[in-house]
């Protein structure tokens, strides 16, 4: 059975510690509830942009680790950014794919080649340090800590159902440039 | 009539420009520079591939260099992006999304490929040259000329700008850097 979005992002944020987060598209609005006043930045009004404003937290702050929730008809969109991660070698990146084969806020039309297109052999061959799929729960919960702190750049293909809400059933949460801002301010203050 | 720049001094504004924007700190890397790498300014990519205190993120699309750009200036850093002028076409929606709309401060260096020597930019044949200014105008983009070695002065004055401003601004890097 497919791994329900909510559970891993629950149990996501419940071990992250100080990482921050940038969640995209139907992780958004669970992730707001879930970490409702934190170290996160989302990834709305430019899709497929979540792995690559990752990618520049993680240079930045190298001592702090950047998860990414991205999607795989987000990823699809920039593909490239694969190569470009895995180029600009990120130790503290980890970036895991909620993989549902779908465009989930559009009606769930199948995102091109469905659930048969492999991002872990891509992501292996663009270069990250360690690309693996997890399609089991409890799997993912015994793995989640070597996820966060194994060297980067990291890829976790994870085989999930879809999320019970998306940004468009549940609209809200701060504009992007306020997000941008908070995030900004609270990383300055933490030196 | 507009002269090439010479790389080693876009170079060593460009390390100016970073040593101002973190108040004189000494710091490794000194900025970073997000590239799509550009056929116009192949000379200074070429000098920046051995620079140490500058470090190059080799980017696969605009729209990455954007995107990352933001990370890197929530997480306090310096950042100058080098594009070509098909880039900024390429990547309309992430200026707008990110630069614009997340108040991102983003400077672009923007190579205009193909830009004749003995014509005004909006007066080229080339659609990829003539329609850059109004682009940027159109997205009320502040940019500036880059017409010879006397116009370096405007990197860090628009890079300061960006920075006032919170968005996008732009500096057109007119003839090929030699």
């Amino acid at each position: 059975m497919a791994i329900k979005p909510e559970d891993i992002l629950r149990e996501v944020a419940a071990a992250r510690g100080t990482a921050i987060c940038v969640p995209t598209m139907t992780t958004s609005p669970a992730w707001r509830t879930l970490a409702p006043d934190d170290l996160s930045v989302g990834c709305s009004g430019f899709m497929g942009g979540a792995s690559s404003l990752g990618l520049g937290l993680a240079l930045a702050i190298p001592k702090r680790r950047v998860i990414v929730f991205d999607g795989d008809g987000s990823l699809l969109m920039q593909l490239g950014t694969l190569a470009t991660i895995a180029g600009a070698r990120p130790r503290n990146l980890t970036h895991l794919l909620f993989k549902n084969g779908v465009y989930h806020t559009s009606g769930s039309q199948e995102i091109p080649g469905g659930l048969t297109v492999d991002f872990v052999q891509m992501a292996k061959g663009a270069g990250y340090r360690k690309a693996y799929a997890v399609s089991d729960f409890d799997d993912f919960k015994r793995r989640l800590p070597s996820m966060l702190t194994d060297e980067g750049p990291l890829f976790v293909e994870l085989h999930t159902g879809l999320a019970d809400k998306t940004p468009m059933t549940d609209r809200g949460g701060q504009p992007f440039h306020q997000q941008v801002d908070s995030l900004h301010q609270k990383l300055r203050k933490a030196g | 009539m507009p002269e090439s720049i010479p790389a080693p001094l876009i170079i060593d504004t460009l390390k100016d420009t970073f040593r101002e924007a973190r108040g004189g700190t000494a710091t490794e890397p000194l900025g970073w520079i997000l590239s799509v790498p550009d056929t116009h300014q192949k000379t200074v990519l070429a000098a920046l591939d051995k620079e140490r205190a500058l470090r190059v993120v080799t980017c696969a699309t605009e729209d990455e260099a954007n995107a990352i750009n933001a990370g890197l200036w929530i997480g306090g850093e310096p950042v100058v992006l080098m594009i070509q002028h098909a880039g900024l076409y390429a990547s309309v929606n992430t200026l707008r999304g990110v630069a614009m709309d997340g108040r991102v401060p983003t400077f672009y260096m923007i190579g205009l490929l193909q830009r004749e020597r003995d014509r005004d930019p909006k007066e080229s044949r080339h659609s990829m040259v003539r329609f850059a200014e109004p682009l940027l105008d159109t997205f009320g983009v502040p940019h500036a000329r880059l017409e010879g070695p006397d116009d370096v002065h405007l990197i860090p004055e628009y890079y300061r700008l960006s920075r006032e401003r919170r968005g996008p601004t732009a500096v057109l890097v007119g003839l090929e850097t030699i």
